[in-house]
């Protein structure tokens, strides 16, 4: 496979990765703000998803319809899922003999949805969660249609690789930025709703009360988002798959890069896989999931020089 | 409103060939498909409209428009109504077409070696060397099996008697072929059943001839070549076309950059390494193939491919230099390179043609400006071309200065009125001139062309020009089977 190809079909993947977990957010935050918390702030949301500097997050931080405008549609925003379901779209583009045609059409329908200019009228004045499940639905369209069409080649492992890296990034900075709105301390009692809605943001809260039957706690909510090997959404899940989906990549033709990117991969996944949630504490949860992160930036920078590099 | 009545209100403008009716009644071929429509109400023909769109749409057949900083994506437009072609017509082109084709590719191995067609004084030699694609760096290299025109997309039109004519030989990287395919795929959806109902034969083998002459093409004789299309990119305005032969043919699609030349080989850097790369089906022009040989700016060539091409390492389809026989000052002399040639007389006809830069002929031009159409030697696209009938005294007088400037550079025709063909328009069923681009290939087997093509339409009313940069549409275009 040309160099060219793997990485815009890496990046197409990531980029609809991001725009899901982007829409997601942006559902369940919405629903929580109606749900009349006292002290509803987008502000973690913008920190997470937006480059916006602290006062403008602070400006923005209690405008709904003003965020959802900013995060879905916004042409001036490079991280809206407009510009991003975009970059995806144009990776697709120019990969489009690799991907199925089914695909394009899904990459294309987002697309052409997400620029109407009626989109941006009716989160203005309608229901937004209806808007917003209609992207989310679009975004699923692609997932299923690449996990039923795509043939299980090189292509199909650098589309996973891409997926389950961008998840693995998301997750771990979800987590940071939360539980930094505690200052990390685990012990201390938050609201109930603040963890639920967390949950539901990534599609755990189900999982979470049929796992720990005692009620909402800081810990049990890290133990699952990072430690839960049965949850798609947690970073250990995001690890193992990437590492699955990595080995597939095993070729005579390039095997010191393949040795170099296993051993980093191998070596973040064993730590995570080898922790437990006391064992992080004590590590302290920042740290944990700073190094985390960095070792991730670190796989995404190696499969560039070791798989992309095409100058 | 039925659509019957919009049949009977079809004009056909005077001293016209309209490809639907003859007088007062339709033609033979035309007949089911407008019994069919006929059938139809107007929303329904509406509505089949608006999914022609929305399919071309959500399939990305799209080129982009950029303006205020932001892209905007257009679709061509394609008008729902089929051209069709009869098995005798079809008959007749095909034959003429492939005659052309022998001409022209003997001419270019001769023209890049020899030269026996300037010595036997049939083509001036100065008529050659002043064309600014004939390439010097061609001479005396011998392409595989002597085949230059791997693909063309000859163009050719009806006179108002019927009789078709050679508009132009497009022999370098002729493009829409991709529309033909698609705009085939689009009416099995809008007129379900109605193809197998007219018996018309199918286009979509095209993509696997194609396919298997480029394999043969291979410098190393192994089992599976490695294939590859060149492309000059996202934004080049047939990408779409280069990404769905790419996918038909499932060959790699490559960009300039994705190639590298080492010991006079070229090789495509993939994930696992360098990989050799056996023949490349090109759509980036000779200027642009490899900036140490030809246009030292470019950035969408591969350094060193000449090179690799001329050891015969690699093989390149067009190949390079062809421009020199699609020149529309060396048109004039196809007729005679088929006598010369062949010893055959040509069964397509050309159009008259006057070179501007012979003086008499000129001088006739000028004179009678206003039947005539000029256009440029080396343009395409309908761009730079004059119409003598529609042009303003003070376009004809700039016009003119131009042409002094260069003679050479010019050509002047009498404008062909082009035959008409119906379209869908705003509800009604109106007159609109078409032109027709069969697309032929050329392999060690021979040539073959697949039984349709492009038809291009001037969706404007009364306009002759058919290119899509100057307001031009394309229909699905059927060639019957014999009954």
């Amino acid at each position: 496979m040309l160099s060219r190809v793997a990485d815009s079909l890496y990046w197409m993947s990531r980029y609809m990765e991001r725009a899901d977990g982007i829409l997601r957010m942006l559902k369940i935050n919405y629903a929580s703000s109606q749900d009349d918390i006292q002290e509803f702030s987008w502000k973690p949301v913008l920190r997470i998803f937006t480059a916006l500097t602290d006062a403008e997050a602070t400006a923005l931080a209690n405008d709904n319809r003003g965020v959802l405008q900013f995060m879905v549609t916004d042409k001036d925003n490079p991280n809206s899922v407009l510009n991003i379901v975009t970059q995806a779209r144009e990776n697709g583009r120019s990969v489009q003999d690799h991907i199925t045609k089914e695909m394009w059409q899904c990459l294309n329908d987002f697309y052409h949805t997400i620029r109407q200019q009626k989109l941006v009228e009716l989160l203005q004045q309608e229901d937004p969660i209806t808007v917003l499940d209609t992207l989310i639905k679009l975004g699923l369209l692609y997932f299923g249609t690449t996990d039923v069409t795509m043939a299980r080649g090189e292509g199909s492992a650098f589309i996973n690789i891409g997926k389950f890296l961008e998840r693995a990034i998301q997750s771990a900075d979800i987590l940071d930025i939360k539980f930094s709105d505690l200052n990390y301390e685990l012990d201390k009692p938050a609201d109930t709703t603040y963890w639920k809605y967390l949950l539901m943001s990534i599609s755990g809260y189900e999982l979470y009360l049929k796992t720990y039957r005692s009620g909402f706690g800081a810990k049990n909510v890290m133990e699952q988002i990072i430690l839960n090997e049965n949850f798609p959404r947690s970073v250990v899940y995001s690890i193992n798959h990437l590492h699955h989906y990595f080995e597939r990549l095993k070729n005579e033709k390039n095997i010191s890069g393949f040795n170099h990117l296993n051993f980093m991969i191998g070596k973040v996944q064993s730590k995570i896989k080898f922790s437990t949630p006391d064992a992080i504490i004590h590590e302290g949860l920042h740290h944990f999931l700073v190094e985390t992160k960095s070792s991730l930036f670190q796989i995404g920078n190696a499969l560039n020089q070791n798989y992309f590099a095409h100058g | 409103m039925q659509a019957s009545e919009l049949v009977q209100s079809y004009l056909v403008e005077p001293n016209t060939w309209d490809e639907m009716y003859k007088d007062t009644s339709v033609r033979e071929q035309y007949k089911k498909a407008i019994e069919f429509l006929q059938r139809l109400s107007i929303d329904e023909l509406n509505k089949k409209e608006e999914l022609a769109k929305r399919l071309f749409m959500s399939q990305g057949i799209t080129f982009t428009v950029y303006s205020s900083g932001e892209g905007i994506e257009k679709i061509f437009p394609f008008d729902i109504i089929p051209r069709i072609i009869t098995a005798s017509e079809w008959d007749f082109i095909e034959k003429g077409i492939k005659q052309r084709l022998r001409a022209l590719n003997l001419f270019l191995k001769d023209i890049y070696s020899n030269q026996f067609i300037i010595k036997d004084g049939v083509i001036p030699a100065q008529m050659i060397y002043s064309c600014p694609h004939y390439l010097r760096e061609m001479h005396n290299f011998p392409v595989p099996y002597d085949i230059y025109v791997h693909i063309s997309g000859i163009d050719l039109i009806r006179d108002s008697d019927g009789s078709f004519y050679i508009l132009e030989d497009n022999l370098r990287t002729p493009s829409g072929v991709s529309y033909m395919l698609e705009n085939r795929e689009i009416t099995k959806r809008i007129f379900p059943d109605l193809l197998p109902k007219n018996n018309v034969r199918t286009v979509t083998e095209y993509p696997n001839i194609l396919h298997r002459n480029l394999v043969s093409l291979s410098p190393r004789q192994i089992y599976n070549p490695t294939i590859v299309l060149l492309t000059p990119g996202i934004y080049n305005s047939a990408y779409f076309e280069h990404t769905t032969l790419a996918r038909l043919m499932g060959v790699e699609l490559v960009e300039g950059r994705d190639l590298v030349v080492d010991n006079h080989k070229v090789y495509m850097k993939t994930t696992a390494g360098l990989q050799q790369v056996d023949v490349i089906y090109r759509r980036v022009d000779d200027d642009y193939l490899d900036p140490l040989m030809f246009d030292p700016k470019s950035m969408l060539g591969v350094s060193g491919i000449m090179s690799a091409y001329r050891k015969g390492n690699v093989a390149i389809v067009n190949a390079v230099g062809n421009g020199v026989a699609d020149d529309k000052a060396i048109y004039t002399f196809v007729p005679a390179m088929i006598r010369y040639y062949l010893n055959e007389e040509p069964i397509l006809k050309n159009v008259p043609t006057y070179q501007l830069g012979k003086d008499d002929e000129r001088e006739y031009v000028f004179k009678n400006i206003e039947r005539m159409v000029i256009k440029k030697t080396n343009a395409s696209g309908g761009y730079g071309m004059l119409m003598g009938n529609s042009a303003t005294e003070k376009e004809i007088d700039e016009y003119k200065k131009e042409v002094l400037h260069n003679p050479r550079e010019f050509i002047a025709q009498p404008i062909i009125s082009l035959s008409s063909s119906p379209c869908y328009m705003n509800g009604k069923l109106q007159p609109r001139r078409v032109d027709l681009r069969p697309y032929a290939l050329c392999g060690p087997g021979g040539i073959e062309i697949v039984p349709g093509g492009l038809t291009r339409v001037a969706l404007k009313e009364g306009s002759l020009v058919v290119n899509s940069s100057q307001g031009g549409g394309s229909k699905d275009t059927w060639v019957l089977a014999d009954q």
